[in-house]
This record gives structure tokens, sequence and C-alpha cells, in this order.
């Protein structure tokens, strides 16, 4: 048994040892203990060093507010993580634990030497230091503050553990499963809600844990909790452990993280490591109690320096006497009763220092009886003791006047300065708070949401008063959901109710300057600094916070924050309200990144969309390219081809013979209903009516703004069907346009719009032989040139499928886009394949798909167009149905900007040197000699290598393109100026004979 | 949580889907040429003679049937003298069932909506790990999910994490 472990007491298990290292050296702690309660058991305070000043520390709470107690945990490669908080980390077989913080030791800590200076860091240090020289900032400054700064060590490596994700629903939702949390959750659930009772502790109870002498309704408080947990599942209440709802977040959905696997010796094959819950809930109550707040006075960060509460905790739940010879001081009556735990359990304690001067009677009856001293009316003026306190000076005050102080010898110092609300949850509903004089702490005021608040967390103190406030609480949640519910009183024997004052710092008579009394232990900010930032000009907590980083370490001020504020009250001479309160913020406590993540992580980060022909191209070594969320071939590279001679040979297969490519990405929009030729008149620019069935048509889809949205050909289908087709990024996007003028514009045309992207699967087959595959599998048609020509539609049968066949081309070759049933992709491809093996077939990817329309001029949108194109600017006012009344974007075309000289339209370029290859995005000017910044007369939207030209292409916009054909325009590069003349877009075939054989 | 449950996920063979759009006014016309009671709410579904039908908006329905049932569903809604669309889908979805303890728990981590409250019999068209989906819930613990044939994979691969997870039993 470790020297501070006091047998019989504890939940932790005397039979169940489990053996931990700390900083290399070998421990033996019990199963129940947590990482902290076990290094105290063998009286190990010094856990860690100071962020800014290395001082040495200790754990100061037993809960998640832990600010000092910060360690490195690892299990195996991979499974580090810095600043895990010793007080809430659960002991396990073989846990690795190191210290941060320091070097070469935890006891001895060269950094230490930042204390010694630690008049040269005071707030506002880094704005008042680094300032000069200028250019010492990047070089030296910046590096140094960046190595020092930060606590413990990023993980390197790639995190091995899965973290799950689960949305919840439920009626009710406790957070917190102290005693008014289990009132309420019992008092709802038995009216017949559903209940999830939800908290960060390893098991249900809370304070109760820690006060095992509390008697409700005639049981022993750990009896009763046994009972309750017991009755909690017979209810079916969904009880949720080792569960922090890190955020509360609109209309009662909150953010849950349970942790499953850190406190286990073995994983369990495929476990997660910890689950975010997204849980929506028609009623929230909040339970989530009140944390002990710290005194300030100097000294008060020794090892050893603890919260009373937190002692009492690893007293009576652990088992583990925090030190032999404790003094308390305090403005709390809970203190008195850590005390008197202590004192039974055989721990000294020589004195209780009390701020108040009149001490309760029966406190100081209690106190009298275990022969406790007890200081009322005191001070704490100073500590001693270097890696543990040894000392602590209690000074009378008298009328304002602090007297000689007597030091009293110890080896554990407990505080208390009351206890503050745990308003975090409540506060991120952006619900209002009120401030109460008297308690020196804020309450809950208002808020939006459909919660209700219980217990400590609304300031009440006392377990009967908790656990009736619970109670009603819980009913009052489902009496709002239609349940009759009741909440039944409860006995109380041996409660321990209290009161108490809160201060700001604790009076001294010693020079301000030699005070080292500590606010925020994580951040190292002391009352002098809070001070300072005040006497230099800030007036609102939010420019204090930040001028000093008090409350803006990890553990977001919990136990720092009123008194910084108190503090900065009592130095402006005003209240905190005036001072304000910063806002709480998610997560309340810290939270693994990867939670966040959940599953979408790797290959699952975000859907990767698959064609019906995707495993075909995978196995023929296509290499891919993300389109939209999809994934397309992007070229089949034969034997050791780079990329621009896989694309070369494509070209020139679809050129010379045939090729094969997978279109199936397309968007496709089936518009059916008598008035399918009116909406679409109305959408597009081109005139639909006259179309006739079995036809197609390139259609051209505007904004309200004039400007070009989406592209593609449209098949008539029937008088009432209309096959459009979209780009592959447009799909989703045009059709939620659609829908959005239907719904809203036009509701009176009777007319339906459905996606059909994902039935068909699209295959194209392009070249001049590509008839001559395709017309063996057809059946039902006749695809002759005469009896098919070029832009026509029809249901027929490829290959055995139904199918519908367009006879189009985006290549300008001879072309068809065969639509079958999405389950006959593959099928119908390698049917093609086949049918192609005597022609030469090559299946071609996008890249050589872009190339051959650019050889075209064709443009794509998104790539040659940006939002501000017009169809006259592409040189497609053809397409607009010049005898149209309106259609979606018609009346911006006449705007005056949209039709004056000078807009950029859309060209060809040929670089004097067929062998240069222009950059897409490049910048077009006239002068490349003018001085910089030179004007922009255009850009270049879309450039290649042309096989079938043998030297590269480009596309362009360009100011007055069109007029300038022939002219020379200059594309200024890094390595130098790149001419070219301006040219037609369409380099290839420019009669369009091809297409049409 | 607790107990560990872990549902069979299985691939459903091909079945015909149509897409039903028709104003309130030709509901009875659409749905007795269908031999069906067009349900009028949202989540409600009709079945009869192999067919079920699913509302799914307030002038939407899918279709279902055997897909030897294909042609006469044409013909049938072909005769019928009231404007609407009907338009095959049934290769844009592929469908998958779950069953067995466990299912609700599989389904929950993904799909935002509370299946529980979608009673037996009943559908839904809602979110499946990020995805677009109509799902049926068949019985207690049993779903059929439909969903965008590709995203599939995706999907699939993510239920399979949740199958690992729900057998290691945390």
């Amino acid at each position: 048994m470790s020297r501070h472990r006091i047998p019989g007491r504890g939940r932790v298990d005397a039979g169940r040892p489990v053996q931990f290292t700390f900083d290399g050296r070998s421990y033996d702690g019990l199963q129940g203990d947590t990482l902290a309660s076990a290094l105290l058991s063998h009286g190990v305070h010094l856990m860690g060093r100071s962020f800014k000043y290395h001082r040495p520390r200790g754990p100061v709470t037993a809960g998640s507010e832990e600010p000092n107690a910060l360690v490195g945990t690892s299990r195996g490669p991979g499974r580090t993580e810095p600043n895990t908080r010793a007080t809430v980390q659960e002991l396990r077989h073989g846990l690795v634990a190191e210290s941060q913080n320091r070097w070469p030791t935890l006891s001895f800590d060269a950094g230490a030497v930042n204390d010694a200076l630690s008049p040269l860091f005071s707030a506002g240090f880094y704005y008042k230091t680094f300032m000069w020289p200028r250019n010492f900032w990047d070089k030296v400054y910046e590096p140094v503050i960046r190595r020092a700064a930060g606590l413990g060590r990023a993980p390197t490596e790639e995190d091995p553990d899965i973290y799950a994700s689960r949305y919840a629903h439920t009626d009710v939702l406790v957070v917190g499963a102290g005693p008014s949390g289990i009132a309420a959750a019992l008092a709802a659930a038995r009216a017949g809600a559903s209940v999830t009772l939800a908290d960060e502790g390893t098991e249900i109870g809370g304070s109760l844990l820690s006060d095992p002498g509390v008697e409700i309704d005639g049981s022993p408080a750990w009896d009763w909790l046994e009972d309750r947990a017991a009755e909690l599942r017979d209810l079916g209440v969904t009880l949720l452990t080792r569960t922090t709802a890190i955020g509360y977040y609109h209309q009662n959905f909150l953010g849950l993280v349970e942790r499953l696997t850190d406190h286990l010796d073995e994983i369990p094959h495929g476990a997660p490591r910890e689950r975010m819950w997204r849980l929506r809930a028609a009623r929230v109550v909040l339970a989530q109690g009140a944390l002990e707040r710290p005194l300030v006075f100097d000294g008060n960060d020794r090892p050893g320096v603890m919260l009373a509460g937190a002692a009492q905790t690893y007293l009576n739940r652990y088992g583990v006497a925090v030190g032999e010879r404790a003094v308390v001081v305090t403005s709390h009556d809970s203190a008195y009763y850590a005390a008197f735990d202590l004192a039974d359990a055989g721990i000294a304690v020589p004195a209780i220092i009390d701020t108040r001067a009149e001490i309760r009677p029966d406190l100081a009856s209690e106190a009298r009886l275990r022969a406790i001293e007890v200081l009322s009316g005191h001070t704490v003026t100073a500590t001693s003791g270097r890696l543990c306190v040894a000392s602590v000076t209690a000074n009378p005050v008298t009328g304002g006047e602090v007297g000689e102080g007597r030091q009293l010898r110890c080896d554990c110092l407990l505080v208390s300065g009351g206890w503050t609300p745990s308003l975090h949850l409540f506060s991120h509903t952006k619900a209002s708070l009120s401030w109460d004089a008297e308690a020196g702490t804020f309450l809950p005021d208002r808020s939006l949401e459909d919660l209700h608040l219980a217990g400590a967390g609304r300031g009440l103190w006392g377990y009967a008063a908790s656990l009736s406030d619970g109670a009603e609480a819980g009913a009052a949640a489902a009496h709002a959901l239609g349940h009759a519910a009741q909440a039944t009183g409860l006995l109380v024997a041996r409660d321990r109710i209290g009161t108490g004052i809160t201060h700001g710092q604790l009076p001294t008579h010693r020079a301000p300057s030699r005070v080292r009394a500590f606010v925020d232990y994580q951040n190292d900010v002391t009352a002098k600094d809070i001070k300072l930032a005040v006497s230099e000009g800030m007036r609102s907590i939010e420019h204090v916070k930040r001028y000093t980083t008090t409350g803006m370490a990890t553990d977001q001020g919990k136990l720092s924050n009123l008194n910084a504020l108190a503090i900065a009250a009592d130095a402006l001479g005003t209240t905190p309200p005036q001072v304000g309160l910063t806002t709480f913020r998610p997560p309340y406590t810290p939270t693994t990144f990867a939670t966040f993540a959940g599953y979408h992580r790797g290959a699952a980060f975000e859907v990767t969309r698959r064609t019906p022909i995707d495993g075909w191209a995978e196995e023929n070594g296509a290499v891919w390219e993300p389109v939209g969320q999809w994934r397309r071939a992007r070229h089949f590279p034969q034997g050791d081809e780079d990329m621009d001679a896989a694309v070369d040979r494509e070209c020139r297969a679809v050129r010379a013979g045939v090729g094969i490519f997978d279109a199936s990405t397309l968007g496709k929009i089936d518009v059916t209903g008598p008035d399918a030729a009116t909406f679409m008149n109305r959408m597009y620019t081109n005139a639909w009516t006259k179309l006739a069935p079995g036809r197609c048509r390139y259609g051209l889809l505007l904004g309200e703004d004039g400007y070009v949205r989406d592209d593609g050909v449209v098949g008539r289908m029937a008088e009432d069907r209309f096959h459009v087709t979209t780009t592959t990024g447009g799909a989703a996007r045009v059709l939620t346009m659609m829908e959005d003028y239907l719904q809203t514009e036009w509701p009176d045309l009777d007319v339906w719009l459905t996606s059909t992207t994902e039935h068909w699967a699209v295959v194209a087959l392009n070249g001049p032989r590509a008839r001559d595959v395709l017309a063996p599998l057809v059946e039902g048609l006749d695809i002759s040139g005469e009896a098919f020509p070029m832009m026509s539609v029809a249901e027929c049968t490829v290959a055995g499928f139904p199918a519908r066949l367009f006879r189009l081309s985006f290549t300008g070759e001879l072309g068809y886009e065969i639509n079958v049933p999405a389950r006959h992709g593959r099928a119908l491809w390698e049917a093609l394949m086949a049918a192609g093996a005597d022609h030469g077939i090559t299946p071609y990817g996008t890249e050589a798909m872009h190339v051959l329309r650019a050889e075209k001029g064709f443009i794509i949108v998104g790539q040659d167009t940006d939002g501000t194109v017009t169809p006259e600017d592409l040189g497609l006012g053809w397409t607009i149905g010049k005898t149209k009344e309106d259609f979606v974007g018609m009346r911006s075309l006449s705007r005056p900007d949209l039709v004056a000289r000078g807009r950029k339209q859309f060209v060809g370029l040929l670089t004097a040197d067929g062998a240069v290859r222009l950059e897409e995005g490049a910048q077009i000017v006239d002068d490349p000699d003018q001085p910089l910044p030179m004007r922009m007369i255009g850009h270049v939207t879309s450039s290649y290598n042309s096989a079938a030209l043998g030297r590269s292409i480009a596309l362009a916009v360009v100011e007055n393109g069109r007029e300038r054909m022939g002219e020379t325009v200059h594309i200024p590069m890094p390595e130098g100026n790149v001419e070219a003349t301006i040219a037609p877009g369409v380099f290839y075939d420019p009669d369009g004979g091809r297409a049409k054989l | 949580m607790g107990a560990t449950h872990v549902p069979m996920v299985e691939d459903l063979p091909p079945r015909h889907r149509l897409s039903l759009r028709v104003r309130e006014g030709g509901r009875g016309a659409v749905g007795a040429a269908l031999g069906l009671d067009l349900p009028e709410r949202v989540g409600e579904r009709a079945r009869g003679g192999g067919r079920e039908a699913l509302c799914l908006g307030p002038d939407e329905w899918l279709i279902e049937a055997e897909e030897a049932d294909a042609a006469a569903l044409a013909r049938a809604l072909g005769g019928v003298d009231v404007s609407h669309a009907a338009v095959d889908i049934s290769d844009r979805e592929v469908g998958f069932r779950v069953s067995g303890p466990g299912t609700l728990a599989l389904l929950a981590m993904g799909c935002p909506r509370d299946v529980a409250r979608i009673a037996p019999g009943r559908g839904a068209r809602t979110i499946f790990h990020g995805a677009s989906v109509v799902i049926r819930r068949e019985a207690e613990e049993e779903v059929r999910i439909d969903i965008w044939r590709s995203v599939a994979p995706h999907v699939r691969a993510l239920m399979e994490t949740g199958l690992k997870e729900l057998r290691a039993g945390l």
C-alpha cells in the first residue's frame, strides 16, 4: 500500500493494482484511480511546469477543470496525447505518462530561469518588447517565441484510432449526473419521458461520490446511488458516462463526446476511441453543478496548494490523503467539511484560516471537537516551499489593516474561495446571466431554449436543496412534454449546507511588486498582471483578457475568470458586471480533433462518386481526376506513357478511328408535362417550341444576370418530354435552379422535373468509324447518316439493352452518346470495346476530351466562363431564340454594360512558337514593355498541345477579341514574354463537315 | 449501448421504380390506374397488387413494383387522362436492407432523422452519411434504404465501419 493511501476508503479496488509509469519511473495505483490520485497516493504532487514561468505545479482540482496537472500520455505509436489532464485520466495497465514543459527534468528545469526574470515578462510583454529592431521579428523573436510557446508536443504520427459519431434523440437530456441531475432524470423517466443522462465522470453521483457521509431517504449516499443507478436502468434511461456535453447549439441540439477506450487496459478490436453524439432533445436539464474557486494570494500555486473540495474528493473517492498536515484557508463553509473529513481520517489539520470574521457556531464547535484552530478574520500573505508547500503565513485583518503574520507548517494547503455555478452550456445558447452581488457570482437568467436548470449550477447549495430542485426540473421537463409528472421530496440527513463570500485578491501588507498571486494557473497570469492591464487603460474584461491572456488557456478560465473579474473590478473601483464577462464558447473541455471528423477521414473523408464504368477504368489503368464529387478517368496510359503521350495517342485515335468515353457523369434532368416546352423556353436562351420529337439542340442556360451558368444538349423525347443534359458539376445546381423557378415563379405550369443523372450510364463513341462500331449492335433503328442525322435522338436497343441514343459531337467527329440503364453501363462498354476491337477502338479520358473540344472551340462552362460571360461574349448569340418573349436572363442582356463595346470576347490564341504552351489563367497584355502594373486585356482560359494540329492551341477571353483577328498580343510570364496571335476559336475542321458524315 | 447487436446488411435485387408526380386533383385518377390509393400524407405508403407507393412530397410518390410489371405499369399510366409525370428511375438508386437488432444504431451513425419515430410501415426521404436516401421502415428492426448508385460504395464502406464498431460492443 502506498504511503498516502488510506485503507478501506474510497471507491478504488484495493484488490486490483494497476502499474503505470510517470517520467520513466514505475508506480502502482488501484483500479478506479485517476493518474493524479495514483501519483498523490505516492506523495507526488509535482506533475508539471507552468506555461510561462516554468514554476513547479501540482494538481489543484480533482476534475476536468484542472489547469496544472497536464501531462503527455501514450499507449504506443501514434497513440500519444499532449495535455492530458491527470485528474481525469483513468489509470490503466501500462499507461505511460510524461510531464511537459521542463528540461532536463521535472524537478530541475532550466526554463525556470523565466521565473527569476518574471519582472520582464509582465502583461503585454510581447507587445512592448519585441517591436524593435523591426527586422528581428521574423528571424529571431518569432522563432524563439514559437519554440517556447505551447504546452506539450503535438503528435507527429497519424492517429491509428477510430472515432465514431452517432445521432440521438431524446425527450429529456439531463447534463450532469450529480444529485440534482439524478433527481431530474428520475422524475422525468418516472413520468414516462425518454431520458438521456450524461456525465463526464466515470460513474453517476457527482459530488455525492466525495460525500459518503450524507444520508438520503435513510440510506448512506453511496447505497442510495447504487439503488438509483439500478432504477435508472430499469426505467430505460440512457446513461452516458465518460461523456462530456461540449456544446449547446440551436434548438436543443447538443454535441456530447463519449470516451470509450482511454480507460481500458485492452482495446477491443474495431472499437472507436471516442464517439461524438449529436443529440436533439425536446427538453434539456442542465445540472452541471459548480466549480470551486481558488483564493488569490502570494504563492498560491505551489504544489500541495489545492482546492479543499479536491482534497475531500481524493480522500473520500480515491482513499488518498493529499498530505499529512493540512492547513485550510477558506471564505466558504464547504471547506470546513473537507477539513473535518481529513481530520476524521487521521490527517493532522492544525488550522482553518477563514477570511470571514463570523464563523457559523456549529462549524466552530465541530472544529473545536477536532482540535482544529479556527483563525477567523484572517488573510494569507505568503507560502513557502520549493517543490511542495511547506508553510503558510496567516495574518489577522482588523479594520482593513493586515496585522503581523504567523507561519503555520503544513505539507498541503486546502483552499476554497467559494463556488462558481457552471454556466458554460447555458451561455452557449446566448442566454443572459444576472449578477448575484451577495454570492459574488453570475447566475443563469434567461435562455430562448427549452431548458431547465437545477442544483448548484443555478446557485443552490446543499444536498436537500439540490435533490428537490433537480426533481422539480425533471418533472417540469416531463410536464412540458405532456406527461403527468411530480417531484417527490427526499429526506436528507447529515446534509452539508453552507454559504460563503468571495474575494478578488486577498488583502496583504506586502509590497505589491513582491507578491506573486496567481489568478490563471495555466497561463501564468497574476493579480499584478490584471492590475497592470487596468492601469494601462483596459476597461472591459474582454480587453483585460486579451492583454494578459487570463482565461485564454485550454481550461477557458474555469477557475480564473471570476477572480480576474473581481480583481479588475476592484482596480477600477466598480462592480464585476460593469467590467463584463467573457463569452463561453464550445467545447466545454478540450476535445480531440479526430472526434469532430468522426468517420470522415482517409478514403471516407468525402464521398467519391463512381460511375458504372469506374470498375473497368480502374482495371485498365485509368489515371483519375476529381470532377465535383466524381472521380473520372483522366487518361489511360499504356506502357510507360506520360500524360502528354497518352493524351496525344487518345486524341489521334478519335480523329483517325474511334474513341470511347465514359460520359455517365453528365447531369440529366427529365422535364415532363404538357407545359414542358413552355418551361424550357423560359429557362433556356434557345427556342424549343419547334424542336421536333426525335431531335436535339445545344441549350444555353443563363442566370438572371445574363451570364452563362450551364450548357448541354437537350433531346426532345416526345411532345411533353425533354431529356436535358447539364455539365457534370452543374447537375444539382441546375435542377435546384429549375425547381426554384418552377415552384416560386411559375407554379401554374404543368411540368415536373426529375433527376435521371444516375439512372443512365452514358458511353460516347467518337470518330470517323463510330458508326461502323455501333451499327451492328443497334436494333430497332436505322442509324445511317440519312436516317439518323446529326442532332437526332431515338429510343432503340443497343447490345441488347434498352437505350436512348443521341447523335451529337463534342469532339467534331462523327459521334454518338448511348444512354442505357446504369446497371448495364459496364456491359455496354465491354460490348462496344469488343465490337470496336477490329477498328482499333481506344478509350479516352477527360483530358483528351478537353483537347478535342478545344480544337473545335467548344466551351467548358466554369473553365472558359467565370460567371461574368454572356452568350454574345462567347460568340453564342445564335443560341438565343430571336422571337422569344422572355427567358431567364433576357432582360439583363440589354443592360448597357452588356452591350457596350470593349467586352472580353472568346477567341483562339496561337503562340508564335507552336512548341510553347500557354499557362491557363495567364494574363494577356497589348504592350509587354509598359510600366507595372500593366493593363490586362484578358486571360487564357484553356491551353493544350493539339496532336491534330501538331502545335499548341489556346482559348482566351480578350477585349474586343473578335475584331482583332490576326493581331499580336503578349502574355508576360516569369520566364519571359510569350507572343501570340488572336485567331478564330475553331482550330480544326472549321466547316464542321466531319461531324456530319 | 452495452450489449453487442450487429445487424445484417444485404444488397437487394433491382426493383422497378417510378418517380410519379401529379397534382392533388389528379391523385385519385392516377392512383386508380395503378390500383393504389395514393396516400395523401408524406411518409405514408400504400400497397396492392405487388405495387407500392410511398408519398415523398405533396405531389410526389415513389412507385415500386416487380421488374416484370414495368410494361403493365407504363400501359396503365399511358391511359390516364390527367397531367402527370412518371419517370423511370429504376437504376438511379440501389437498394439494401438492414435488419436485426442494432439496425437503428447502424442508421444513427449517419442519419440525423429519428428513425425510431418513423412507424413501421412508413418511409421518408432523408440523409444518410451525407447522401440523399429513401428509407422504409419495414419492421422495428428492419429498414430498406434506396441510395444513389454512385455514392453507394462510399456509404456501404461507412456502414462496414459501423458494423465493426457494433461488433466491438462499445
